[in-house]
């Protein structure tokens, strides 16, 4: 299995909402995390987007959307435009969507130097 | 308009030279979360997020709006609560205005003070020049509705009429609306902790019994942090469906969601 749910870690809480819109279509009680691919990244409001790529299950190559906040507060939490790039190799945290589409509310990011974004305890 | 005659003398009488203005410059940030419930003090539970299933405030409703608020609850349950900012079109109006995430300025002048909101955004004009309201047939329902205040000593007192109420500003995710016919008395003041506290009294004699106390508090971000442009419609990736679902869209406008409300 290339991802891993770990059910009941409700304590790390998405970075998401609720600026702009509900967040009532995230399974909060569940979180992947993932080795992924950077595809791209949109530094734009009312969310950031990372778009990734990993491999399911199966075996084959699905493309992923994560949903962040707004760029204004993400700024004053030390993100920056690049703090992701296309090709980058990262770790992902994210809450799935509950009716099991291909998208996500993210919460922590870990980077090949260490380093992280978010919430990663 | 005994109110506003009275209202208007004492502006005239308490008025407040520039030099004695208070200091609120810098960048403020909402100190009562609770992912927006606007009276935190009666959420249950009070740890309880807006929007979130059995999260709710306890207003003095009266029975017909206390019936309005259920179903908006019941909808906010099951996730289909429309939220009017999430379409990136309409300011989230007052008083919500006093509860959103992101930051904040207060601008004082001595003939307004500005409220001004990066999310949104939204800015709520405050006029303590010693004008009185328009006359009924100048005003209309809107968003931020009219406010006119006066200083007293260090605190800024204001009176809010003409607010649009209903759906178009609800007050936080939990669906919670005034009527139409609300007004909202403010005081805002720093506390000895260098707090900004807005003291709001709100009176609706559609939706509440009895005049609700609504205190929210702002806290001074530090030194330099800066407010930034916020256009909500840059990539607005997440569109609200008629029947209240947040949808979510790829990076090519294409519906992600399996399942879709009809």
């Amino acid at each position: 299995m290339r991802y891993a749910i770990a059910a009941l870690i409700l304590t790390l809480v998405p970075l998401t909402s609720p600026a702009h819109h509900s967040s009532a279509m995230f399974d909060k009680s569940k979180v992947i995390e993932v080795s992924a691919t950077v595809r791209e990244f949109q530094w734009t409001n009312p969310h950031v987007w990372i778009e990734i790529s990993f491999a399911s299950d199966a075996g084959a190559e699905e493309d992923w959307s994560i949903e962040g906040l707004g760029t204004n507060s993400l700024f004053r939490m030390g993100w920056r435009q690049n703090s992701f790039q296309p090709g980058q190799q990262i770790t992902i945290r994210f809450n799935p969507m509950r009716d099991g589409s291909q998208a996500g509310g993210f919460i922590g990011a870990k980077f090949e130097d260490g380093s992280t974004l978010g919430r990663w305890d | 308009m005994r109110f506003i005659a009275v209202f208007n003398l004492l502006m005239l009488s308490t008025g407040t030279f520039a030099a004695e203005l208070p200091d609120w410059t810098g960048i403020w940030a909402r100190v009562e979360g609770n992912g927006g419930m606007f009276d935190v003090s009666t959420t249950r539970p009070p740890d309880g997020v807006a929007g979130a299933p059995g999260v709710r405030q306890y207003p003095p409703l009266t029975e017909a709006w206390e019936k309005k608020y259920q179903a908006a609850l019941d909808l906010a349950a099951a996730g289909r609560l429309p939220d009017p900012i999430s379409r990136c079109g309409t300011s989230a109006g007052f008083p919500r205005l006093l509860a959103l995430p992101d930051v904040y300025e207060f601008i004082v002048r001595p003939e307004q003070t500005w409220i001004i909101t990066e999310n949104g955004p939204n800015i709520a004009r405050i006029y303590t020049d010693g004008s009185d309201f328009p006359a009924d047939e100048d005003l209309w329902p809107m968003f931020t509705g009219y406010s006119v205040g006066r200083w007293e000593g260090q605190t800024l007192h204001f009176r809010t009429i003409s607010m649009i109420g209903g759906p178009q500003t609800i007050l936080d995710r939990s669906g919670l609306t005034l009527s139409p016919e609300a007004t909202v008395e403010t005081k805002m003041h720093l506390t000895d902790a260098g707090l900004l506290r807005a003291e709001l009294t709100i009176e609706d004699p559609l939706a509440l019994s009895e005049p609700w106390h609504v205190t929210r508090h702002f806290r001074r971000l530090p030194p330099g942090t800066r407010a930034y442009d916020y256009a909500c419609a840059e990539n607005n990736r997440n569109p609200v469906t008629d029947a209240g679902q947040t949808l979510t869209l790829d990076t090519e406008g294409n519906v992600i969601d399996k399942e879709i409300v009809q």
